[in-house]
């Protein structure tokens, strides 16, 4: 039955303001938007309680740590090394052509065309990682491996280059949300002075953009981070830092890589269990501050 | 002079850069037709697989994708519908509001893995589900929830303020102002959120593959309680045998199907917003 049924559903009214009744439809979608919370609260208190017996046991070296046996001891450090390094490579391989390609398609195409590119971006975000594996697998690795005479393809460097092709389309959609999000008045009076559309665009358009800009590369710094099977394909799986520490060419591992390849050996038992939590909240950690970042700009992006 | 030249020259190198973003939709798309489609075929959609994926098709994986990403969707979508209404037509604390928005948020940033290890220990271990089918289902539904949430809520979001204001006039409860103005205005925003959560959904592989999946042995689960096969992890297992030239053809086999299944939840998706787009342009 419907709570309009209810004389009282409209609520008493309180110092002349309306509030809303408080029938089932009201507390069901209150525990409904509970959920989000709860889901959120659950993640957290898990990676926390599960990764202490590992942190206790390991203590500092968990994070500083260079070696993973398991049964003996556990260090991290290669595993956010990895990560670190492969969304940086990814950064600097796909920066270019995102903001290129959002400033293009900000300022220079019409709307139709606009929407036909945002629907090309919309589309590449959604192939499934494992595809986006495949293909690193079978073409980008080894082509890798040719041009520049590796014995192994899997590497940091094609991690990076899969992960660059990934989150470009994330970068690009929410810098042209932010570009377009600039007055077209600013503009017209920058053209007024009579700079060229480039001068205009670049002198104008992106300072005032660059807060949402940064935001939406924070917000693909998180998407790199996190992405765990088409970097588990490519990235070789060695838990290692390589000497000298720039060599991109050397197989790494990244922490989501690392906890797709070994949880399921000790799903939920023993110190190995716990150290992969452990590994999961640096994470989570790592993801958050990025994401955190990127939030602070993107608001003060739109005032 | 040199300031035209310039223009020109930073226009063409602008347009390069879109038009190498672009070319990599149509770079991907012929890589995995041109190696899924030899694999592809009838018997190859139809027929169960053999000898761990090396002969035979990928009919159970096909249902597995299928069953695990619908019922991801209908678990989620209600929750998703019910929190976004919450936001915008119960609650007024603007501070609660903000909390839940950054809850939501917060989840969407979560890398998926975690939703798998720590969704295992939540659902499969202290609620003793196990790798099955509801573990994996509830998982991929608390993943997909912000995803169809922030839609819903956009959706909600956009009705232009004097339709609510009619609703009010008319002295509607906010229940009958749900039923009668705000869903049916936001039909298509709601429309597209759940399309894009199972379309995320459906192209997941890192939070099912240790809670819900099997690579050999499961065919269609014949309860809730048992594991399932799907495209996702049959890829991932096969792409392992890398040296295996049988193992990876039919890896693409997979991957193409696995990719006309979320391409086609993701067209849908972007034809349900044009709609959403035309009708408030009425």
């Amino acid at each position: 039955m419907s709570p309009s049924a209810d004389p009282q559903a409209n609520g008493p009214e309180r110092n002349g303001r309306y509030f809303p009744g408080r029938g089932p439809a009201y507390w069901v979608c209150a525990g409904f938007a509970c959920v989000a919370l709860g889901a959120a609260g659950i993640l957290l208190g898990y990676l926390v309680a599960e990764s202490l017996p590992a942190l206790r046991s390991q203590g500092w070296p968990f994070l500083l740590g260079k070696d993973w046996f398991v049964g003996e001891n556990y260090g991290a450090l290669p595993m956010i090394y990895g990560s670190v390094m492969a969304t940086a490579l990814a950064l600097a391989l796909a920066l270019p052509f995102a903001l290129g390609g959002a400033v293009f398609v900000a300022e220079f195409l019409p709307a139709r065309a606009r929407l036909i590119v945002k629907s090309i971006m919309e589309l590449l975000a959604g192939v499934p990682g494992i595809v986006y594996g495949l293909l690193g697998m079978s073409f980008l690795a080894p082509w890798i491996k040719d041009a520049f005479g590796l014995i192994d393809g899997n590497s940091l460097l094609a991690a990076g280059a899969l992960l660059g092709i990934m989150v470009l389309p994330t970068v690009m959609t929410l810098s042209e949300d932010a570009l377009r999000s600039v007055p077209a008045e600013y503009r017209e009076n920058a053209l007024s002075l009579g700079l060229t559309q480039t001068e205009v665009v670049f002198s104008v358009a992106v300072p005032q953009a660059l807060p949402g800009i940064a935001g939406a590369v924070f917000l693909g710094v998180g998407r790199a981070m996190g992405e765990t099977i088409a970097v588990l394909l490519v990235i070789g799986g060695i838990d290692r830092i390589p000497s000298p520490w720039y060599d991109v060419f050397s197989p790494g591992q990244s922490i989501p890589s690392k906890l797709g390849r070994e949880a399921a050996e000790s799903l939920g038992y023993g110190l190995h269990w716990n150290a992969l939590m452990g590994l999961g909240l640096v994470l989570l950690l790592m993801t958050m501050a990025v994401a955190f970042a990127g939030n602070l700009f993107l608001r003060r992006a739109r005032p | 002079m040199r300031r035209r030249l310039v223009d020109s020259a930073t226009r063409g190198l602008l347009f390069l850069t879109t038009l190498a973003g672009c070319s990599l939709l149509a770079l991907i798309l012929t890589a995995v037709v041109g190696r899924g489609f030899p694999s592809m075929s009838i018997e190859f959609l139809t027929r169960e697989a053999r000898d761990f994926g090396l002969d035979g098709g990928i009919f159970h994986q096909i249902a597995g994708t299928l069953i695990l990403t619908a019922s991801a969707g209908i678990v989620s979508f209600p929750i998703a519908l019910g929190s976004a209404l919450f936001q915008t037509e119960f609650l007024k604390s603007a501070g609660l509001k903000q909390a839940l928005r950054i809850a939501t948020y917060t989840l969407n940033g979560v890398p998926t893995i975690l939703f798998g290890l720590t969704g295992y220990m939540f659902f499969g271990a202290l609620l003793g589900m196990g790798v099955s089918w509801v573990t994996g289902a509830l998982i991929l539904a608390v993943m997909i929830l912000p995803t169809v949430q922030i839609s819903v809520l956009e959706a909600i979001e956009s009705i232009p303020a004097h339709y609510r204001e009619s609703g009010m006039a008319l002295g509607l409860t906010p229940w009958a102002q749900i039923r009668s103005i705000v869903l049916p205005q936001s039909f298509y925003g709601i429309v597209t959120g759940v399309l894009l959560g199972l379309a995320r959904a459906a192209g997941e592989t890192a939070a099912i593959m240790f809670t819900a999946t099997a690579f050999s042995g499961a065919g269609i689960p014949r309860s809730l309680a048992r594991p399932v096969s799907t495209l996702q992890t049959h890829i991932l297992v096969l792409a392992q045998e890398a040296v295996n030239p049988k193992a990876v053809a039919n890896a693409w086999g997979a991957g193409l199907a696995l990719t006309a299944l979320v391409f086609a939840l993701m067209l849908s998706a972007l034809w349900a917003r044009s709609r959403l787009r035309l009708e408030s342009h009425r």
